[in-house]
């Protein structure tokens, strides 16, 4: 899939802004703080809903106005379709087709995108919600039924911690209501470990290839989903649902102690290791950025297979990151078949041999304009 | 420059009205000052009874004029069915599909820690009662909407009931997810009553 168009209104700094994307790969080009990433996110937005930077909506809008808008067109192998998403001090609202949708479930995964910034060491170096929030973004916008057991699970999850905080003021205990909810954060959280593995094990199988040829074939990279779940049981849904329900009657008066849940795939972690060793604790600053990248790479494989297309790669200020030998890996995987967004200050740092033909935008002061062309003007590279 | 007082009242008031803002909220004062004034008379009469009128059942809690309710006091309905409902108004909505002969119970919500919500602040000891009271029970129908809320209430429900030997089943087909139960349409309605499922 790629994106063919992209409209933004009072987003961020741009007040306004209409551009014809090349289906291959395109360069934004300018110097710092004038909107590179911000129109990034806008793209990132407009396949997720949320940014990948504010948990708030509102500091999308603009400061001088009061609603933001983004809207294009992603063309698909089955046609093409306009999307189109509404921040205001009301709430967000997202049309697929003009036809606003009610469930977010319904828009996420019209577009997807993978966005590749030098945060995404973090995935490997950072804590276990940076992890999880990962195979959550990455897994939800593959699959719609993922997202909806999230959402059950999350709404269930508070219900059941304010209902364990409650438990410990109240004089009659009535455990009979707990356990109903104990039982279907269960069954919930059974589907989602489920859905993570499935989903993990294909991961890991592009990630561990990337990996073995970019350190020539020296280290090889495997998953290890951490979870309370006894490895055994790590099945099918009824089995990781028997193995969740035997953990919190367990846990029981741990939970009513402490108020709140203490098992379940909000707890749960996922470990790279490089050669069998844990690569977050024992690996060199090098390994874990080839882990970082190739992980982030085999999404793209990964998406491929779940949906049918290729999504749309946004690397925000990278290539400057990564050495040679990683840049050209990464030219590589998405050259000629992956509608790709690159951000740079300058184009030396770019291996250009490798960029074919590039539509190149600049961007200055919130405008963009399409490199040597008036700014309504058709980007030189359109090929269908 | 300020409202007289008698229409700043009106639009103080009209905006207590979910979903009204103050803008409708002065578009509708203005038009009740152009209204007839019998109709007038009519409206602020209909919300004075509507309000001194009408109490809940004192045995299924559904809104009604008479205690009990012209449900509950109709002998000639099904007494071995008892259909529970989140709202007095999903009632309505049930009755218009004209499939279900049976009995009601309103909960008057779902249970819900986060909105201060717990068993204790259903109706449901009534709903005991009655069960108990009612040898002819056959089996209750749990038509919660399709939230974590409504499942939850729903199961919870279930295992209450269930050791008294009564059936307990869940509207499940044709309910949407996630959705009210009031934008049912009433067809859909009737394949959900169909298709309950046993709990
Ligand atoms: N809501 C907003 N309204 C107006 N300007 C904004 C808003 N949010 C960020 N900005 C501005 O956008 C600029 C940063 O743009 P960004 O895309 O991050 O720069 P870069 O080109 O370096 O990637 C800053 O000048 C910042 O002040
Ligand atoms: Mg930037
Ligand atoms: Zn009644």
């Amino acid at each position: 899939m790629y994106l063919q168009e992209l409209q933004l209104q009072h987003f961020r700094n741009y007040p306004s802004a209409d551009l014809e994307l090349g289906p291959g790969i395109n360069v934004l080009l300018g110097e710092n703080a004038q909107g590179k990433t911000n129109l990034l996110e806008a793209i990132y937005v407009l396949a997720l809903t949320r940014s990948h930077r504010t948990a708030n909506d509102h500091d999308l809008v603009n400061w001088e106005a009061k609603t933001a808008k983004v809207s294009g067109r992603v063309v698909k192998s089955v046609g093409s379709v306009p999307l189109e998403l509404t921040f205001s001090r009301q709430g967000k609202r997202a049309k697929v087709n003009h036809l606003e949708q009610a469930r977010l479930s319904q828009y996420i995964g019209q577009l997807n995108v993978i966005l590749f910034a030098p945060e995404d060491l973090a995935i490997v170096k950072g804590a276990p919600t940076v992890r999880r929030r990962f195979m959550d973004m990455e897994f939800g916008q593959m699959n719609p039924r993922y997202l909806y057991n999230l959402s059950q699970y999350r709404t269930l999850l508070k219900q059941r911690n304010r209902y364990l905080k409650d438990l410990q003021h109240k004089q009659n205990r009535d455990l009979l209501f707990l356990s109903v909810l104990t039982d279907q954060l269960a069954a919930y959280g059974a589907e989602i470990i489920a859905q993570r593995l499935r989903m993990l094990h294909k991961l890991e199988h592009w990630a561990q290839a990337i990996h073995a040829e970019i350190s020539q074939q020296k280290e090889e990279l495997t998953f290890h989903y951490a979870t309370q779940v006894p490895e055994d049981q790590l099945t099918d849904p009824d089995t990781i649902c028997a193995a969740l329900t035997q953990l919190y009657k367990e846990h029981q008066d741990k939970e009513l102690y402490r108020g709140t849940t203490l098992v379940g795939p909000h707890r749960d972690d996922l470990h790279f290791r490089v050669n069998g060793k844990n690569v977050q604790t024992f690996g060199s600053q090098g390994q874990q950025r080839t882990t970082a990248l190739s992980v982030k790479l085999a999404e793209i494989d990964l998406m491929k297979e779940e949906t049918g297309e290729y999504p749309v790669l946004l690397l925000d200020d990278v290539l400057s990151e990564l050495d040679d030998a990683r840049q050209t890996h990464l030219l590589k995987a998405i050259q000629d078949k992956v509608q790709t967004f690159i951000t740079t200050t300058s184009l030396s740092g770019i291996t250009r041999q490798l960029i074919k033909d590039p539509t190149i935008f600049h961007v200055a002061n919130g405008t963009v304009v399409a490199d040597g062309s008036a700014p309504s003007g058709d980007p030189a590279t359109k090929e269908d | 420059m300020q409202y007289p007082e008698p229409i700043a009242q009106l639009i103080d008031s009209y905006m207590k009205l979910p979903g009204i803002g103050q803008k409708s909220a002065t578009r509708l004062a203005f038009f009740t000052i152009d209204m007839a004034d019998d109709d007038v008379t009519a409206f602020s009469k209909a919300l004075v009874s509507a309000k001194r009128d009408l109490h809940y059942c004192s045995i299924c809690g559904n809104i009604t004029e008479s205690d009990p309710c012209a449900i509950c006091a109709d002998k000639t309905r099904d007494q071995s069915h008892v259909l529970v409902v989140e709202q007095a108004k999903d009632i309505m909505v049930m009755e218009k599909m004209k499939e279900y002969h049976g009995l009601y119970h309103v909960l008057h919500g779902v249970m819900s820690p986060i909105e201060g919500k717990g068993p204790e602040d259903l109706n449901i000891t009534s709903l005991i009662n009655r069960l108990q009271k009612n040898p002819d029970m056959k089996e209750v129908i749990i038509a919660t909407n399709a939230t974590p809320e409504g499942e939850a209430t729903a199961m919870y429900l279930s295992r209450l009931i269930k050791p008294a030997g009564i059936k307990v089943t869940r509207l499940a087909h044709g309910l949407s997810v996630g959705s009210d139960i009031e934008y049912a349409d009433e067809m859909t309605l009737f394949k959900a009553v169909e298709g309950r499922t046993e709990m």
